[in-house]
Formats: C-alpha cells, structure tokens, sequence
C-alpha cells in the first residue's frame, strides 16, 4: 500500500520533470539560431524553397503551437521522424533538396531502439570495471581513515577525475591498440571494440565509487553496532563484509542515481572518439546536425529513464537499510 | 549539521570567517594539498611567463622544423622546442601553456558564475519558500536530467563560440547543484535562533539573508567550488575538441588534441603532449579541492 503510493508520487513528479525536459529542449532549439530546413535541403537550394518546406513541416508556427502538436504524438508514444536520417539506414545530409528519399525517414523511437542497446552493453562494462578498480580502493581506504590506504584512494580518485575521457581514449588507443596490438579501437565489428571504450568510461566512474565507499564505510565503521559485533565475537571479515558494506551500499545507490546524467555525458564523448555506433554518437551527430525531432526525442527518453533509475535507486535502498523512509 | 548533540554551541553560530580559516589551516596541513598547491604554482607561472619570456608565439609558423619530436625522443629532436613541434612547425610547449591560460580563465570565472548564480537562486528559494521554491526546485530537476555536455553542444553548436558564451553557457549548465545545496542550507538555517531572534529585533529579509545568512553559507560552498574548477575545465578542453570551443589560432587544449589526433600515428607527441600538462593542473587542483573538501567536512561532521 504505501509502496504504491510512493510510486505514483513519484511517477507523478517524473511526468513533470520529463514535461519540464521537453519544454526547455523545445523552446531551446527553437530559440537558439541555426535553420535545420537549411541543412536539410542544402545551401543550392532557392530560399522560397526553404520556406515552403519549413511551413509545410509546421516550423513557422508559434513555438506553444509547435510544442502542443509535439507532446501530442508524444503522449500516444509517436516521438516523429528523423529530420535528415533516411529509414534504410546511413545518415546523410541534405546534398540534394530534390532527394527521392525525402519521403521515408527513419522513426526517432527505431533510432533510438538500435542504438540503446549498444549504449547499454557499454555503460554495463564500464560499471563492472570501476566497481572492480573502484570497491576494493574504496573499502580499504575507507577501513583505515588518515593511513595510507586512505590516502592512495585519495590520490588514485584525484588523478582519475584529472584524466579527460577524450584524451585517455586517445593515449589507450595510441597503446593498447597501435603500439601493442591488444585491442580493436575504432568502429564496432564485435563486442571485443566496447573494451576499450568501456576502461575509458571506467576510469571517469571509479573515483565517484571510491569517493562515496571511503566515506561511508569510515562512516559505518565508527558506529556502535560495529563495535558490538566485534564484541559478539563476529571475526573482522565478517564484519566488514556483511555489515559494513551492506550499509555503505545506500549511499553507492543513490550515487548510482544522481550521477546518471554525468554518466550519458561521458558517453557522448566516449563513443564520439572511438566511432561506438550507440546513443551517444547518434546524439553528437543529431546536435551537429540539428536534427531537432532526434534530439529532442534522446532528451525525452534521457529524462525519462533517469526519473525511473531513480525511482528504482530508492526502492532497493528502502530494500536494503529498512529504515528508510519513502 | 545536526543540532542535537551540541544546542549550545550551535546556538550560536560561528562565524563564516572563522570556519573558513579553519578549513584553510587544516587543508593547509595535509600533505595532498602541499604537493597539489607546489605543482599548481610551478604550472601557473610557466603559462603565464614562458609565452613571454622566451618569446616564442604559439601560433608562429615554421615549416622547416614541423614535426619535431620532443627531446630525447626520436630523430631530430632539438632543446628550441623541448615538447616537439607539430606539422606546421609552431612550438607545442608553448601552445599547451597558452592553452592552459585559457583553460583557468574559463574554468575559473565559470565557476565563479555558477557559484554566485546558483548561491542566489538558492538563497531566495530556501528563504522564502512557496511557490517561487516549487518552481525553481522543478527546474533545477529538470535540467539535472538532461546531460549538461548535450545542452552546451546544442547551444554552442550554431554560433560561433567565444569566450564569453562558453562561460555563459557551462555556467548555465552547471548552477543547479550550487542552488540546492544553498536551499537546503538556508531552509534549515532560518529555522534557527539567532535567524529568529533578527526577525524579532526587525531586521528586513534581505538585510538577514545577505548579512547573516550568505556569509555564513557561502563560504563552505566556495571550498568544494575548487573541485568545479577542474571539472569546468574538463568540459572546456571537450568543447574544444569537438570543435565548439575558442576557435583556432587560438590554441586551446581541445583544438590542439583534436588536431593532432590526424597526425596520431606518425607524431604521436602532438595530441598527447599537451594533455600531460592539462592532466597535471588538472591533478594539481583536484588534490588541493579534495583536501579542502575533508577539511570543511571534518569541521562540519560529515555534512
């Protein structure tokens, strides 16, 4: 009973946040300058027919009227077509404003279906890396407070944060890929080329994981249920493992949660040097390519499954430490 | 910031500057920040003297000495460019310092701008509440949903970038953070005696939120700021790498990288080296904000 209540709290206020999303996304590409019927039918063609493009595709209406019609198709799950992606498969650009192809575009919501899921094949090694670079750092220095392996978690946190994803992506694929010959780095022919791109993403996770892990865990360690269980005669070992890392998992959820967003923008970048066909690519060049029904359609699911991550954060959380409150 | 254990001391409240010669001394005594803030200096003064000093202009042409490589490193490297040179013959060591000058200054005023922005909305949301409060916390969820990296591209991707509107748009992108953390600061705050006991002697709103509430809120926000300095640099040198930061000739570390990244296999110097110095500012800073950060959560229990 109250768990259905605090879901449809919380998916009450998701709505609105996903509304506000669209709203700002909206107005914002409308705003800022730059046509994309331009782009679309290329610089030759004649500036009438631009505009009688633009009025035909409902561009030079009020922006509320524009946005009215849009969340309208929205709410019935149609996110529209692709502005310049035709539905066979390659992007172009708008070479020719007499293109055959003009007629089918590609569906924003099939854009994005093919390209989430290598998205999430990457996101999901890069995690299982950092918590394995990340957990023990974290705990080990989390256990000795001001000693030496709290300070290694400082410094490896510190100069982790310090190393841009873009030029680590370039100084591992020079390595691991020119020089040594390890791994693929360029394209995607095979889960072998999501490595690479995952150690990147990695490296800029784990400092937020050993951050978070050293301070919760010193935190849970200074408490006085540890000491009791070591009074019960609970050895170190297990201690640590069933009940202080138990509670320092909240804390590493709701990270989980906030940091999403950060995540996605290194994503971006990501599969931006290292030519990754996931969502952050088709999002650098619908951006570049102001592919506005695309993006628009990108930052709508964005919002949408932060709003879920962080409902789902905070039901595990309740899961795990009982004492929290909805 | 619990209440709880010590009512008298918190009674009264320190005072903004007293904490933050506190969070100073402490952070001062740990040893991160020592070699963060050595490294720092070091960095700083050779960006700001080298270009000078030596004379050499970063964007100065010299096609008989393109792609030397760095000293010690390879055939026919030269100490006249200790860093190598890149395939137009223009000195990298001091195209990474001038691109260093950049990266501080908009890393630098960005965050100060998103600290004070931020600061403010913060500040009028938590103290008054209502439906200015309902709205502004909507907003700053809103926008902390959607990656601040797509809204910048989008924004910088149509006009030409200039400084200015690099700042302005990664200081837009960035300020919700700052706004919660100060509403729900100065909402706890203003419940508190000393808030109270202002109200009763007649002191008007504003005279209570900026002579009493903001210096003493603002201060230990301002620490943790320094490890936005970096991060906003980051964002900065990724701007510039894909195109949409300070464009060329200026050198930046994005459009350095990105360029060089054509020449990647046969000289690999021009797109790495000038990282080297941005990681290690970037380290540098990060260690001095780190150490900061544990000094003002000692002093503040772990807030």
């Amino acid at each position: 009973m109250f768990i259905l209540r605090f879901l449809a709290r919380r998916l009450g206020q998701g709505a609105i946040i996903i509304f506000l999303v669209s709203a700002l996304i909206f107005t914002l590409l409308r705003v800022v300058p730059g046509d994309p019927v331009r782009l679309m039918v290329g610089g030759m063609a004649p500036d009438t027919l631009v505009e009688e493009i633009a009025a035909e595709m409902g561009l030079r209406d009020p922006i509320y009227v524009q946005f009215g019609r849009y969340m309208g198709k929205v709410l019935q799950g149609d996110l529209g077509e692709s502005f310049v992606r035709p539905a066979s498969g390659a992007a172009v650009g708008g070479a020719s404003f007499d293109d055959a192809t003009r007629g089918e575009r590609a569906k924003v919501l099939d854009l994005i279906a093919e390209t989430a899921p290598m998205t999430l094949q990457l996101a999901v090694l890069a995690m299982v890396f950092a918590l394995m670079v990340g957990v023990p750092i974290g705990v080990w220095g989390g256990l000795y407070p001001g000693r030496l392996p709290d300070r290694l978690a400082l410094y490896t946190s510190s100069l982790f944060v310090s190393l841009p994803n873009f030029w680590l992506g370039i100084v591992l694929a020079l390595l691991l890929s020119v020089k040594l010959n390890l791994l693929p780095a360029i394209g995607y022919r095979g889960f072998s080329y999501t490595i690479l791109p995952a150690l990147v993403l990695a490296v800029e996770i784990a400092p937020f994981i050993i951050r978070t892990l050293t301070v919760s865990v010193a935190g849970v360690m200074g408490q006085t249920f540890i000491d009791i269980a070591r009074v019960r005669g609970l050895s170190r070992n297990q201690i640590v493992f069933r009940h202080a890392l138990k509670n320092s998992a909240v804390p590493l959820l709701n990270l989980l949660g906030v940091q999403f967003s950060m995540l996605l923008g290194g994503v971006l970048v990501i599969e931006f040097i290292f030519d990754y066909p996931g969502l952050g690519l088709l999002t650098i060049n619908a951006v570049m390519q102001r592919d506005f029904p695309l993006i628009q359609g990108i930052a709508i699911v964005t919002a949408a499954v932060f709003v879920l991550i962080n409902i789902a954060v905070d039901l595990l959380a309740t899961a795990i430490d009982p004492r929290l409150d909805y | 910031m619990t209440s709880t254990d010590l009512p008298l001391a918190m009674a009264v409240p320190e005072t903004g500057r007293r904490v933050s010669t506190r969070i100073w001394q402490t952070a001062f005594a740990s040893v991160e920040f020592k070699i963060g803030l050595a490294v720092f200096v070091v960095l700083l003064a050779a960006a700001l003297l080298y270009p000078e000093l030596s004379g050499i202009d970063p964007s100065k042409m010299n096609i008989r000495a393109k792609l030397t490589p760095p000293i010690f490193m390879g055939e026919g490297w030269s100490w006249a460019h200790p860093l190598g040179t890149d395939q137009l013959g223009r000195d990298m060591l001091a195209r990474a310092l001038v691109g260093l000058r950049y990266s501080l200054l908009i890393g630098v005023s960005t965050t100060v701008l998103m600290l004070l922005a931020g600061a403010m909305i913060g500040l009028f949301s938590g103290y008054f509440g209502g439906r200015t409060d309902t709205v502004l916390m909507r907003l700053t969820d809103a926008q902390l949903s959607i990656p601040m990296i797509i809204l910048a591209i989008t924004i910088l991707g149509v006009s030409r970038p200039t400084i200015p509107s690099i700042i302005l748009v990664l200081g837009l992108a960035g300020w919700p953070v700052y706004a919660r953390v100060m509403r729900s600061t100065v909402m706890s705050e203003r419940r508190k005696e000393y808030v109270r006991g202002a109200m009763v002697l007649g002191a008007t709103d504003l005279r209570i939120m900026f002579t009493l509430l903001l210096p003493l809120v603002l201060p230990p926000m301002a620490f943790v700021a320094v490890l936005d300095i970096a991060r906003m640099m980051i964002f900065e040198s990724v701007l510039g790498f894909l195109g949409l930061g300070v464009q060329p000739p200026t050198p930046t570390f994005g459009n350095v990288i990105a360029d060089g990244r054509k020449y990647l296999m046969n000289a690999w110097w021009i797109a790495t080296m000038p990282g080297v110095f941005l990681v290690l500012t970037l380290t540098s800073i990060n260690l001095m904000g780190a150490a900061l950060e544990r000094a003002r959560n000692s002093i503040y229990g772990g807030a």
